[in-house]
Order: structure tokens, then C-alpha cells, then sequence
């Protein structure tokens, strides 16, 4: 009896343990072998590692189909179902995983900051401590090739373009004034704090065709997904306070901050080229709210700005100047959503919604307006493969603006208009293999106010030459609605078009990046009119043009000196254009043929210091000079200004934080203006353009309170 | 009768020979890494942990494997591919063991990785979430002597950094060699590395 019984266990043992042998190579596409890949027959545990030799074989007990599976680092997992018996001196081929870090990547046209991507040239730290930027996170991007140094401005002018053709664009959805409220030659600020970002892509041309109305630049920043812990953020500074705050609570979270600045005592202490009558006063508040789904992110966003200030605006025919007061009222509304549907397919939507308010005072005479303006946007992307990738979408503007002025001489005037424009885009990713990519996107946008349906292209292609460097292509074409200046007169003009040729070379090596990209970008339909401004009795086409050509270098090294990091910018363009009231093709005065940007940062260990220094250059800027007879013929002096900034760290979370533009004083000219009539012997008077005051500092103090004591606000700064 | 015994046996002898199967390759494992065969250990954890299915021990080691190893290399490439690879290991085990001290704490070694490779890239993302990570393992299990020494390792870092006297953090060594003492081991090939390191961490405490 037990004799029979243990026969029969042995017997069953011997045939659930019946052998057959598995064997094969494990190579790359091109047929070099691939030791160490990890062979296995899928939910069992036989299986083994290739050898040296990429060949493998190993013995199973399984019988009939069953699945192989092959995986290594930086391939694509392989698998292949077949009889296991037939399993013998397979040839294995695994591809190339095209997300590693080694792929060639699409990046003609655009610099990414801080999101860890690979193309990404500023880390997050950099945005935010690099001199002269002063805590504005435009000021850092100012520092990269294809900017133009346009001091008095404080926007992007990118590429020949200006400012009005880049756009800003938070988590995906349009910001329609990313910009505080100013006035004329007085630098504005981006309204967004900071320390909200965790990435930004910003492109100076050939960009997604996701986005529209922008002829030059979109500048694309990502809000943080999840703060990494509950804080208190308190800044004094010498030109406001401010105090932030963060909760999180389950799967929400809740960060709040406020800011107050007043530049009245700074202006008090430091004499000003300007005649302040109410210095600049401003109050901020924003919150974010962010809700994990099992499947996705929910964030809200919601910012309150009020500006007020007053001043005398110097001016050559009016000796006395011109009184200018503004008021300013912002709300901004961001709501996105982005999850995962299954199947490889994503989903991001969301709206955003701005009601911006001026009141402003120009003399006797106030102007009263008010724009509201929403955004509404649906995406969906597919993910066949990690090869092949498709999204497409749509999105609603809504724009409502309106105005009254009110004079003394010339009574009520009131004007209004409805900007609304539709539009629908769809892009394809593609992945030949490690080192071929490619994108092809098209847009499709109706706007109802000036009626046109414009269908624009987008394409860009990458390729790796050698193991460190790649070079790529783009193309796109771009529209634009005329300007609400324009648009508020005037509605049967053309979109604006440019259309952009980017060519772009690429070298990583561990810590140094060199980029060099050289561009042609046309433009076209450009809105025009015969008056000094743009009024309701002039008369507007859409005939001008124009054109910027350039060469754009950006070099990058983070390892040579220890504890150093530099980066230096050189922008060369060639440009000229036909717009608003040019009497002919010229080149404007934004518009600087040489520019250079040099940063440099140290880490002082003994110090706990960082200290960083910025250096601008920039070649004349063109003007008019009425006492010749040539439009924008002649050239300012050149544009220098040395920037310094020193932080020092208390302890972990205490922030002293000194900083000084333009610290040899340079004495700048950005513009001349010229009397209207001649003087006594026939000549035209003028003024120069110059900084409000030559250099600018910041003394301030940061202190964060929280749990783990390892976080401070060096991003905040 | 008998048919009933020799059917209860078959099925008893193949249950037995899963366990054991899952014990000889898990010491298989152990082995192989023990001889610095690292590549083919962790191949060994990831197939055991794809053919158990429900068991995040082996999905762990294979991620300890990928991190332990990017300490000694220097090709950012392969960094990072090790890194990701060993992310997506922890999230396997994740999903068959939620809140668990010893993964938290192997995602913290993780994050360090990726601080130690590129400061200026992941120090300000990466550093935030460590210290977060190791202070969810020590709510989850405030005896947890792996949780509590490399805390403490990374804590004196950071004091180092600052300039600040490391020494502080040296009561909490004390109080990770007790724990490890009282370290219950029910569970086969439940982790119970790290001792060994603390001579190591007590060089600072001099």
C-alpha cells in the first residue's frame, strides 16, 4: 500500500517536473548582444539572465503556450507567446526604450526650466536667484538667447516680435495678463509668485500647435502638482511683506499667499527720475487648491491684484508734464483637470477666466475699462505606444472688452468689442527610433469678431548625430488678432501672420550644454494705421510686413569649477518690419542687433553664501532722429548693466537676501523723445529715455516655518 | 479512500513546492547578490515577484538592487534608468502592501539617490520628499530601526552642511541599535538590513 502510493507521488512528481530547455540571443536592433537581460517565461519563476555573450537558456516544467518575456534597463520590455517546446534559439531583438535619457529629443525653438525634463537648460533654483531678475521670474528668461534687452519694459520681446506676440500660459490654459499693470518706460512684473511653478517651457518659435495667437513666443508654466510639506512663508522686504501659507490634509492641499508692496519709503530714500504723486502701491493674493483622484489631479487657481499709482510723466512739449494716474483691479481664474481615462488615453481640460479693471487718469481726461475673458479647453492624447503618441483637441476664447473715456473738450466717448474665437488642433508624436523623432501638428482656429478661418501647420524634427549632440528642424505657421489698441476701432482687419523657420544644434555632456539655433521668421497682414495712435477717425489695413533672421548661441557649464555655475547667451538679429504707423520697413527700437547675457553663480560653503552676478550687453537701439530724414535711422548708445545679488543663508530657514542692478551705474539711454515743432534755429529739442532710477536694490528677509526645517524660500527669491 | 489521500497528497506536495519554490529562489536571490552578481539578483527578484503575484519583497530587493548600485556608477544615463527602474519597482510593491514602513523607507533611499547624482537638479525637489518619506515610516512604525538610522544619517547630512554639530542626532543611533535588538523576524526574508552600518554612521558622532 505505501509502496504504491509512493510510486505514484514519485511518478507524478516526475512527470510535473517533465524538462524542456528554452534558449536564444538577446541582441540590440543593430545585433550587438545585450548581457544581463532578464529572460523569463511570464508568472512562473524559470527563467535566467543573459550571458556576456547576449545568449541565454534555461530549463521549465511548463508545457503548452505560455509567454516569454525579455526586459532590460533603458529597452522596451519584449514579449512573445508561443508553445514552449518551439521556444529554442530564439533571436531576440529588444528596441531602444525612447523615453531614456540618451533619445533625441524635440526641442528646436524651446528652453525648458526646472520640470527635470532633458532638453532643460535653468534648473528651478536658477529662475529664481539669478541677479537682476529680482524675484520676477520673467527677469530669468530674459538672460536666454532670442530675448531682447528691453529694460524699460520688463515683458519678453522675443525674436523681433513684440511683447504682445508672446503669450503666457499657466497649467495648459491662456493668461490673459500675466503682466502687473504700468505705466509708459516704467518695468513691469509678471503677476504669478514664483515658487507656484514647478517647470516651465519657455519657446521662442516653432511651438505646439496646442497653442494659437501668438506670432513670436508662448511662455508655458506648470503649477505644482503636490507641496511637499505644510509651511509658513514670511517675507520682509524693502519694498513690501509677504506671507504665504500651505495646508495639506488627506488627498487636498492648500497653498494661500499675500504680498504687499509700497514704494513709498524706497522712493523716499533713493532719488527717482520720476515725479511719484502716489508712489506705487500693491496689494496680491493668490490661492491654489488641489484634489487627488484615484486617476487624476484637480487644481484650482485663483489670484485678487490691486494697483494703485500716480505720477507726472515727463514729457519735452509739455514742460510742466502730464499727470498720470492708474488704478488697476486683476482677477484671474484657473481650473484644470488631468487624469487618466485607461487604455492610454489622457485627458486634460480646464477653464480660466480674467476680469481685468483700469481706471486711469491722463490729465482731464479718465478712461474707464473693463475686459473680461475666458478660455475653455479640452485635450485628449493617446498613447498607442511609447513610439507613437497622438493628442488633439479644442478650445473656446471668450473675450468681452469696454471702455469710456471721459474729457472735458471732447465729452463721452464709449467703445466695445467681442473677441470670441474657436479652435481645434491635433499633433502626432512620433519616435522612429532612439535617434529619429518627429512632430506633426495642425490648428485650425475661427475667430467671429474679424471673421476668418486660418488652418496653420506645425512640424519639427530631431535627429541624433553622434552620442552628445542631435540637431532638429521646425516649421510652423502662426496667426494673430491685431491688438485691442487696434480692435477696439477697427474690426475688418486680417489676422497677423509669421510663419517660422528654426534650425537648431544641440551638445549634452554631463553638466555642459551648448545650443545654437539659427532662425528666419516672416511676417505678414501686419495691422497698420496713419495716425499717431491708433483712433477712432484713422484709417487701418492690413498691409504691413516684415521679417527677423538671427542666430541664437547659448552655452551652459556646470562642472568645470567647483561649486561655480555660468551660463552665456549671445543673440544676433537681422530684422526689419512695416507695422502701426511706420512710414516704411525699418527696424524697431525694441529691437537690438547684438545682445549678450553672461550669469554667474557661486556657492560659498564657508559663506553659506550664494552669490551671483548678471552681466547685460546690448547694441543701440534704433530711433528717430526728426532733425534727419530718416525713419528709426539712428542708434542709442549701447545697453550695459551689471547685476549683483548675495544670499545668505542664517540658517536653514532664515534668508538674508541683498541685491543690486546695475551695480557701476551705467548710464542708459533706451529711447529719445523730440519736441513736435522745431526751436529758434530750426532745431528739434529732445529727452532721453532713461531707467527711473540707475540702479535698484533689494534688502530682504526669509523665514519659513515648518515641520521638517529643511525647507526655505531660496526659490522665492 | 485511498484515491482521496493520494488526491490530498498531489495537492498538498504542489503547494508545498510553491513555498518552497519561492524560498529556494528568494535564498537563490540572496546568493547571487551576495557574490556582487547584482544584474542577475535583481533579475531573479523581479521574476519571483512577477510569478508570486501578491508579494512586495521581492519587487523591494530588486528596487534596493538598482538603487545600492547607482551609488558606484557615474553614467547619468544609466543612473537614471536604474533610478526609474527601481521607482517602478517600489510602485509594484506598493500596490500589494499599502502604507508600508520598509517601502517609504526604500523610496527615501531613492530620492537621496537622485540628490546625491544631481544636486542642483533634484536637491530642491528631491531633499523635501527624503525627509517627508522617512517621518510617514516612522508614524507607520516609530520602532522601525531602519526608518530611525537613516533619518539620522540624513539629518547629520544636512547639519553638516550647514555647519551645524551633527552630534545631535547620535541619541538616535542609541536608540536604532536597541531596536534592532528587539527586531522580530516572523516573516522569511522580511527585511532586516542596516546594522551593519552603523559604525559607519557613528563616525559622526566622534
Amino acid at each position: 500500500m505505501k509502496s504504491l502510493l509512493t510510486t505514484i507521488l514519485l511518478l507524478s512528481a516526475a512527470f510535473l517536473n517533465a524538462q524542456n530547455t528554452i534558449s536564444g540571443i538577446v541582441t540590440e536592433p543593430s545585433g550587438v548582444p545585450i548581457p544581463g537581460a532578464n529572460i523569463y517565461l511570464d508568472g512562473t519563476y524559470d527563467g535566467a539572465s543573459s550571458s556576456d555573450d547576449g545568449t541565454f537558456s534555461f530549463t521549465t516544467t511548463e508545457t503548452g503556450e505560455q509567454t516569454l518575456v525579455v526586459s532590460f534597463l533603458s529597452f522596451e520590455t519584449f514579449s512573445l507567446s508561443m508553445v514552449v517546446t518551439e521556444m529554442k534559439d530564439l533571436k531576440i531583438k529588444l528596441k531602444e526604450d525612447v523615453n531614456s535619457l540618451g533619445s533625441v529629443i524635440l526641442n528646436a525653438g524651446t528652453f525648458s526650466a526646472g520640470d527635470n525634463s532633458k532638453a532643460s537648460v535653468l534648473t528651478p533654483l536658477d529662475i529664481v536667484t539669478t541677479a537682476g531678475a529680482a524675484g520676477d521670474y520673467i527677469g530669468a528668461f530674459q538672460t536666454l538667447p532670442g530675448t531682447s534687452t528691453v529694460a524699460e519694459d520688463g515683458r519678453l520681446f522675443v525674436r523681433g516680435g513684440d511683447a504682445n506676440e508672446a503669450n503666457v500660459y499657466i497649467d495648459g490654459l491662456r493668461v490673459f495678463q500675466p503682466f502687473a499693470a504700468t505705466a509708459n518706460n516704467i518695468p513691469t512684473r509678471g503677476r504669478f509668485s514664483p515658487f507656484l511653478f514647478k517647470g516651465t517651457n519657455f519657446s521662442t518659435g516653432g511651438y505646439s500647435a496646442e497653442y494659437g495667437d501668438a506670432l513670436s513666443s508662448v511662455l508655458l508654466l506648470n503649477t505644482i502638482d503636490e507641496p511637499e510639506q505644510e509651511k509658513t512663508d514670511l517675507s520682509f522686504i524693502s519694498v513690501g511683506l509677504g506671507v504665504g501659507n500651505t495646508q495639506k490634509w488627506k488627498k487636498n492641499s492648500l497653498s494661500i499667499n499675500a504680498f504687499y508692496l509700497n514704494l513709498k519709503p524706497y522712493q523716499e530714500i533713493i532719488s527717482q527720475r520720476v515725479d511719484w504723486i502716489k508712489p506705487f502701491e500693491s496689494l496680491s493674493g493668490e490661492a491654489v487648491y488641489r484634489h487627488q483622484f484615484d486617476n487624476g489631479l484637480f487644481k484650482l487657481y485663483g489670484g485678487l491684484n490691486y494697483t494703485d499709482f500716480e505720477l507726472t510723466q515727463e514729457d519735452i512739449n509739455v514742460p510742466e508734464g502730464i499727470n498720470f494716474g492708474l488704478k488697476n483691479r486683476n482677477l484671474y481664474i484657473n481650473a484644470s483637470y488631468k487624469g487618466a481615462l485607461g487604455n492610454d488615453w489622457t485627458l486634460a481640460t480646464g477653464a480660466s477666466f480674467a476680469n481685468d479693471h483700469n481706471d486711469i487718469k491722463i490729465e482731464e481726461t479718465n478712461v474707464g475699462n473693463d475686459d473680461n475673458a475666458a478660455h475653455l479647453k479640452i485635450k485628449l492624447r493617446k498613447r498607442f505606444s511609447n513610439r507613437f503618441k497622438l493628442s488633439f483637441g479644442a478650445e473656446q476664447f471668450l473675450g468681452n472688452f469696454k471702455e469710456g473715456v471721459s474729457d472735458i473738450s471732447f465729452g463721452n466717448f464709449q467703445s466695445s468689442f467681442k473677441n470670441n474665437s474657436t479652435a481645434a488642433f491635433s499633433e502626432a508624436n512620433i519616435f522612429f527610433n532612439k535617434k529619429l523623432a518627429m512632430q506633426v501638428g495642425i490648428r485650425a482656429t475661427h475667430n467671429a469678431l474679424l471673421d476668418f478661418t486660418k488652418v496653420s501647420p506645425r512640424a519639427s524634427l530631431a535627429y541624433k548625430i553622434a552620442e552628445k549632440s542631435q540637431l532638429s528642424l521646425a516649421y510652423g505657421d502662426f496667426y494673430q488678432t491685431p491688438q485691442q489698441d487696434i480692435l477696439k476701432y477697427n474690426s475688418s482687419l486680417d489676422p497677423e501672420k509669421s510663419s517660422h523657420y528654426i534650425l537648431n544644434y544641440l551638445y549634452q555632456n554631463n553638466g555642459r550644454t551648448l545650443r545654437a539655433e539659427a532662425y528666419y521668421k516672416s511676417y505678414d497682414r501686419l495691422a497698420k494705421f496713419d495716425t499717431e495712435m491708433p483712433e477712432f477717425g484713422s484709417n487701418y489695413n492690413s498691409t504691413g510686413d516684415g521679417y527677423a533672421a538671427g542666430l541664437d548661441l547659448y552655452w551652459r557649464d556646470n562642472k568645470s569649477i567647483k561649486n561655480f555655475e555660468y551660463w552665456t547667451s549671445y543673440s544676433y538679429l537681422d530684422t526689419k518690419r512695416d507695422y502701426r504707423n511706420y512710414p516704411e520697413r525699418a527696424t524697431p527700437n525694441f529691437a537690438t542687433k547684438h545682445n549678450l547675457s553672461v550669469v554667474g553663480k557661486y556657492w560659498a560653503q564657508d559663506w553659506k553664501s550664494l552669490i551671483s552676478a548678471t552681466y547685460n550687453f546690448a547694441s543701440g537701439r534704433p530711433y528717430t532722429d526728426p532733425n534727419t530724414n530718416n525713419f528709426l535711422g539712428e542708434k542709442t548708445r549701447t545697453f550695459n548693466s551689471l547685476n549683483m545679488s548675495w544670499a545668505y543663508l542664517i540658517s536653514q530657514q532664515k534668508i538674508l537676501f541683498v541685491s543690486v542692478s546695475n551695480v557701476l551705474g551705467f548710464d542708459n539711454v533706451f529711447n529719445y523723445q523730440y519736441a513736435n515743432t522745431p526751436n529758434v534755429n530750426g532745431n528739434f529739442a529732445r529727452r532721453a529715455i532713461r531707467p527711473t532710477a540707475d540702479r535698484f536694490f533689494i534688502v530682504g528677509f526669509f523665514w519659513t516655518i515648518s515641520d521638517n526645517k529643511t525647507d526655505n524660500q531660496l526659490d522665492n527669491l | 479512500m485511498k484515491t482521496i489521500i493520494i488526491i490530498l497528497s498531489l495537492f498538498t506536495i504542489t503547494s508545498v513546492n510553491s513555498q518552497a519554490a519561492y524560498e529556494k529562489g528568494m535564498g537563490k536571490a540572496f546568493e547571487l547578490w551576495g557574490n556582487q552578481k547584482n544584474d542577475e539578483a535583481a533579475n531573479l527578484f523581479e521574476r519571483i515577484g512577477k510569478a508570486e503575484k501578491d508579494n512586495w519583497l521581492p519587487y523591494y530587493y530588486a528596487a534596493q538592487i538598482h538603487i545600492v548600485t547607482t551609488f558606484g556608477i557615474k553614467d547619468a544615463e544609466e543612473i537614471e534608468s536604474r533610478l526609474t527602474k527601481a521607482q517602478n519597482y517600489l510602485n509594484e510593491a506598493k500596490t500589494f502592501s499599502k502604507d508600508n514602513a520598509e517601502i517609504l523607507i526604500m523610496e527615501a533611499m531613492l530620492n537621496t539617490a537622485y540628490v546625491v547624482y544631481d544636486g542642483a537638479k533634484y536637491g530642491m525637489t528631491h531633499s523635501g520628499k527624503v525627509e517627508e518619506l522617512y517621518q510617514k515610516a516612522k508614524i507607520i512604525e516609530p520602532e522601525n530601526p531602519r526608518a530611525i538610522l537613516y533619518h539620522a544619517e540624513w539629518q547629520m547630512g544636512a547639519a553638516k552642511f550647514w555647519g551645524k554639530d551633527p552630534k545631535v542626532f547620535c541619541p538616535e543611533i542609541e536608540k536604532a541599535i536597541l531596536y534592532f535588538e528587539k527586531e522580530p523576524s516572523n516573516v522569511p526574508f522580511y527585511p532586516d538590513w542596516g546594522k551593519n552600518q552603523i559604525t559607519r554612521i557613528q563616525e559622526n558622532c566622534k
